[in-house]
């Protein structure tokens, strides 16, 4: 929203410099984004919430300033000049609404105007703003959306056949042409005038090509309506087509200001444009849109900010946002009555809000919370410790960390040897190269490996990160993998490497199934939620042995087929004596075991190890056909 | 003869010991050991004693002999690797040592670490949570109905519900860690304080301060005695830890449909530490976090009761506390995996 300071002064006296207001501004929560110089002008920028449709109004902004600056806006003129008399001859016109749909209607028919171009002081005001000037009606109105926050819109009288206007709803699939020239086709359900014969607008969003106002207008139709904001909202939506009146309109326009809308508006045409009024006021309305009383507590104002403010400050604030402050005869609380413009304020946390933001949030002191620290696991609890000792694992052994999108393309998809229909993808993507939710964390990986190739030799990375599992949605599984890859590892540096990482872990797993060789690459993923699971951090201590081990090297012959590691398994099972066996080297079908034999009780001699070895190659003989090699 | 012998073995060793240097040494065994050397003189003599004397002083003269052998050689070698550290002083040690293969942690988890870190030190715990959510708990548990104008400020992606039973529209990527703020506060009651890191996705175009993905952390604390100030005061800890304790912390108001009242606030820049620069758009402040008091219609929907209890809620972005630490100026370089950037950290 842009709002120049020429025009914020014509409805409040400003004494803040334009740096010192965007300041003040910002903290009670219009967000100055910007201030800029044009001509002798200053222009605001902001950014409005969602929740404050009044401020998309030069008259809204002008009464923020007001709070701001202690004082009250002023009382513009024309409010006043304008009278609605009931015209001699009134032109004809039905207007056929539904409540449900189109809550208030308000408007006027205005004959025997003169169309041409804005005076320059209209225009210029315009262009500030960001608008372009098309010829007095439209700029006027457009003028008056800005100035007083309430959207409308003038028709050509004499375009509208029938002379008749029926607010109905869209079945879907009708074709329409907006002002700007643009053909649509209308979602079902959005909200339409039509004619005798033909949709000539779409409420609240934009006006119809066909009864817009031309060079021979002579005769206008103005109206100013009370739009339902949802409707106007999934209307907008469906056709991606915004503007600012559907903006205003889907953030609740104000219910109360159709009839000041066409007052200053009518106003302007009269005086730019001349002709006189033509029809009765049509002021068609579900109800009378009232203003609403909100109860605030003062004790409860306190507790839930933190400080006490002193009764007179709060009612001087409330009052400065023309809230209507009234004590009761209960002490503690404070009644307010919310002009309509204001539909954000609902509930009693909103006014403590307001009143917070004007006493200023930077008064406030900062305290800690004092309340008791709960011991109790939270749920969804998660040791970020834990991740953090892996990750350093990896990165004391050469690994370094990489963080990479989740998303991927069906390409990536298909390279890592998945079927795109089986992965879980996205509706609306962003573009076609992030439109499925990794299955795996290698796409990632690989395409990191590639790119620093021509910068490194050595290339040792991993990620732990989320892959999403499942073939459709109803299976859907988010895990943590742990991913690595390498060009300069061995498989079994590798997988020294994960089980060193098993072992820090309390895991006693062999780690072989998730290392795969590719080309030049060593590549490992695990499910690293999974192994959450197996993960055992208790340690006992256990007494280092009084008595020296014994140790000695076995070869032996046996088929190639032999896994070392059973070979391994099967010497340890031959006596509780034995406390490692490590398969030292490897020749064709030898194989040379590293034993070692310990009594923590007392000194081994040779003639017991000499048994234990004799037990060991006969069970090798009998399990593996091996023999020793003398 | 005796004492003799003795006292050319003190004086011997006494001058031997004191000896730095290989020339003088060599000079001091031929002054004992040599031709006419004074032990060489003194054993000379020898055969001159009465016979019954000669093996006892024989045997004397040749330990003392055999001791100054020995006490040369010593100081011999000890002289020689003196000369050798004296050697090793010419090294040029500037140049670099060798380089450890080590690898490196990525920026966003030393961020996230001292993140979880601080707010433990608060009494926070931390969690993790699904980033398939469902339109429930991303918006309508927040306060966020359908047709809200507030989600046009969090566009987002739906999930494909093809061959699924799921209906269209209901199961998306999250688009805030805020989804957290349902799923745990229904299973719980109060008081507690959590602090919820992870991954978010926006439908958004990729610019160097933009991404469809990034990283958030969403804190939250609800107790019968919680207040605004207490808000301010964890969001300055936090900042004041983080940052450093000069940074300066201040506070805006703004609407986001689950906090009530509601703030944002900013952070005096640490790269220009406030004088204005990229970073900060010139303003010498930057805005980093959404907050304010959790709206009563949030904690009726699990089943707290708004009028007993209080809370405070606060968003970060962790990938832009990240890229502020470490003044990157592009977002996208958090996802580049070139290790000329992993390496600096």
């Amino acid at each position: 929203m842009l709002a120049p300071l020429s025009w914020l002064k014509e409805y409040v006296d400003i004494t803040l410099s334009p740096k010192e207001l965007g300041e003040r501004l910002t903290e009670v929560g219009l967000g100055t984004e910007r201030i800029s110089k044009v001509d002798e002008d200053t222009i605001f920028e902001f950014e409005i919430t969602p929740n404050r449709p009044d401020l998309l109004s030069i008259i809204g902004i002008a009464r923020e300033i007001a709070a701001i600056e202690k004082t009250k806006i002023k009382s513009a003129s024309w409010r006043t000049q304008i009278k609605f008399l009931k015209p001699q001859k009134p032109l004809p016109l039905t207007i056929n609404t539904d409540f449900k749909i189109n809550p208030r209607f308000t408007g006027i028919i205005i004959d025997a105007i003169t169309i041409k171009e804005s005076p320059a002081w209209l225009k210029k005001r315009l262009e500030k703003v960001g608008l372009r000037p098309i010829n007095n009606i439209v700029d006027i109105t457009n003028y008056v959306m800005l100035e007083l926050g309430n959207p409308l819109h003038a028709f050509d009288y004499k375009k509208i056949k029938g002379n008749t206007l029926n607010v109905v709803q869209a079945n879907g699939g009708e074709e329409f042409k907006s002002v700007d020239g643009i053909t649509y086709d209308l979602p079902k359900g959005a909200v339409v005038i039509k004619d005798s014969e033909k949709i000539i607008d779409l409420c609240g969003i934009k006006g119809g090509f066909n009864s817009q106002i031309s060079n021979e207008t002579k005769t206008i139709f103005i109206r100013v309506p009370i739009e339902i904001s949802t409707l106007i909202r999934k209307a907008s939506q469906a056709l991606g087509l915004r503007s600012e009146a559907s903006s205003i309109f889907e953030r609740g326009v104000n219910s109360s200001g159709t009839i000041d809308t066409l007052k200053r508006c009518v106003g302007l045409v009269l005086e730019l444009a001349g002709g006189e009024i033509k029809s009765d006021l049509y002021d068609l309305k579900k109800s009378d849109f009232s203003t609403w009383k909100l109860k605030l507590r003062l004790d409860r104002l306190s507790k839930i900010l933190g400080i006490n403010i002193a009764e007179k400050n709060v009612l001087s604030i409330l009052d400065s946002l023309n809230l209507s402050p009234k004590k009761t005869v209960d002490k503690n609380l404070i009644e307010v009555t919310v002009p309509t413009y204001r539909n954000d304020l609902k509930i009693e946390e909103d006014l403590i809000e307001e009143v917070a933001r004007l006493y200023g949030y930077n008064k406030f002191p900062k305290t800690l919370p004092s309340g008791q620290i709960s011991t109790k696991q939270i749920p969804y609890f998660k040791d970020y410790k834990l991740e953090e000792k892996v990750k350093n694992i990896f990165a004391s052994l050469g690994f370094s960390e990489i963080y990479t999108y989740s998303l991927v393309g069906e390409n990536d998809v298909v390279d890592a040897g998945f079927d795109p229909e089986n992965i879980l993808r996205i509706d609306n993507p962003v573009s076609r190269d992030f439109e499925y939710l990794r299955p795996t964390l290698k796409i990632g990986l690989k395409k990191a490996l590639a790119q620093n190739k021509p910068n490194f030799e050595k290339i040792n990375l991993f990620e732990l990160g989320k892959v999403y599992l499942g073939k459709n949605l109803d299976h859907a599984i988010e895990d943590y993998f742990l991913s690595g890859i390498s060009n300069s590892k061995t498989f079994f540096e590798i997988k020294g490497l994960l089980e060193e990482l098993f072992n820090q872990l309390g895991i006693t797993d062999d780690p072989s199934a998730f290392i795969q060789s590719e080309d030049d690459t060593v590549v490992f993923e695990l499910n690293f939620s999974k192994l959450l699971g197996k993960i055992n951090l208790g340690k006992a201590f256990v007494p280092i042995p009084k008595y020296p081990p014994m140790a000695e090297d076995l070869s032996i012959i046996a088929s190639s087929n032999t896994k070392a590691m059973d070979v391994i398994n099967e010497i340890k099972n031959q006596s509780n004596l034995i406390v490692d066996v490590s398969l030292l080297d490897k020749f064709e079908n030898t194989r040379t075991f590293h034993i070692v034999y310990q009594d923590k009780n007392k000194n081994l001699t040779s003639d017991e190890i000499s048994k234990i070895r004799s037990k060991i190659l006969k069970t090798l003989k009998s399990k593996f056909g091996a023999t020793q090699k003398e | 003869m005796e004492e003799e012998l003795i006292g050319v073995k003190n004086t011997a060793l006494s001058l031997i010991l004191d000896c730095d240097n290989l020339k003088e040494l060599e000079e001091l065994r031929l002054q004992f050991l040599g031709r006419s050397g004074k032990l060489t003189l003194l054993l000379k003599e020898l055969p001159k004693l009465p016979l019954e004397k000669r093996g006892e002083i024989g045997k004397l003269a040749n330990e003392v002999k055999k001791t100054i052998e020995e006490t040369l050689e010593n100081q011999k070698s000890k002289i020689k690797n003196q000369n050798f550290d004296a050697e090793k002083e010419t090294i040029d040690k500037t140049i670099p040592g060798i380089k450890p293969e080590i690898g490196h942690l990525h920026p966003m988890t030393q961020v996230l670490s001292e993140v979880v870190d601080i707010f433990k030190s608060l009494g926070f715990q931390a969690a993790d949570g699904p980033e398939i959510e469902t339109d429930y708990y991303n918006f309508e548990a927040l306060n966020i109905p359908k047709d809200h104008p507030a989600r046009d400020t969090q566009q987002t992606l739906y999930i494909d519900t093809r061959n699924s039973r799921i209906a269209a529209g209901e199961t998306l990527l999250r688009t805030q860690t805020s989804n957290m703020q349902g799923r745990i506060m229904e299973k719980i009651k109060p008081p507690f304080r959590v602090i919820v890191p992870g991954k978010v996705f926006r439908y958004e175009q990729v610019d160097a301060s933009h991404g469809f993905e990034f990283q958030q952390f969403e804190g939250f604390a609800v107790d019968e005695n919680i207040k605004m100030t207490d808000l301010f005061g964890v969001i300055e800890y936090f900042f004041k830890k983080f940052f450093g304790e000069k940074t300066k912390v201040r506070f805006v108001c703004h609407n986001f449909p689950f906090v009530e009242p509601g703030a944002e606030a900013y952070i005096s820049c640490n790269a220009c530490k406030g004088k204005g620069c990229a970073f900060c758009k010139n303003s010498g402040w930057v805005e980093i976090l959404g907050a304010g008091m959790i709206h009563p219609n949030v904690l009726r929907n699990v089943n707290i009761d708004p009028n007993k209890y209080h809370g405070f809620a606060f968003g970060v972005g962790l990938s832009r506390l990240a890229t502020l630490r470490y003044q990157m100026d592009d977002l996208r370089l958090l996802t580049n995996p070139d290790m000329r950037i992993l390496e600096q950290f």
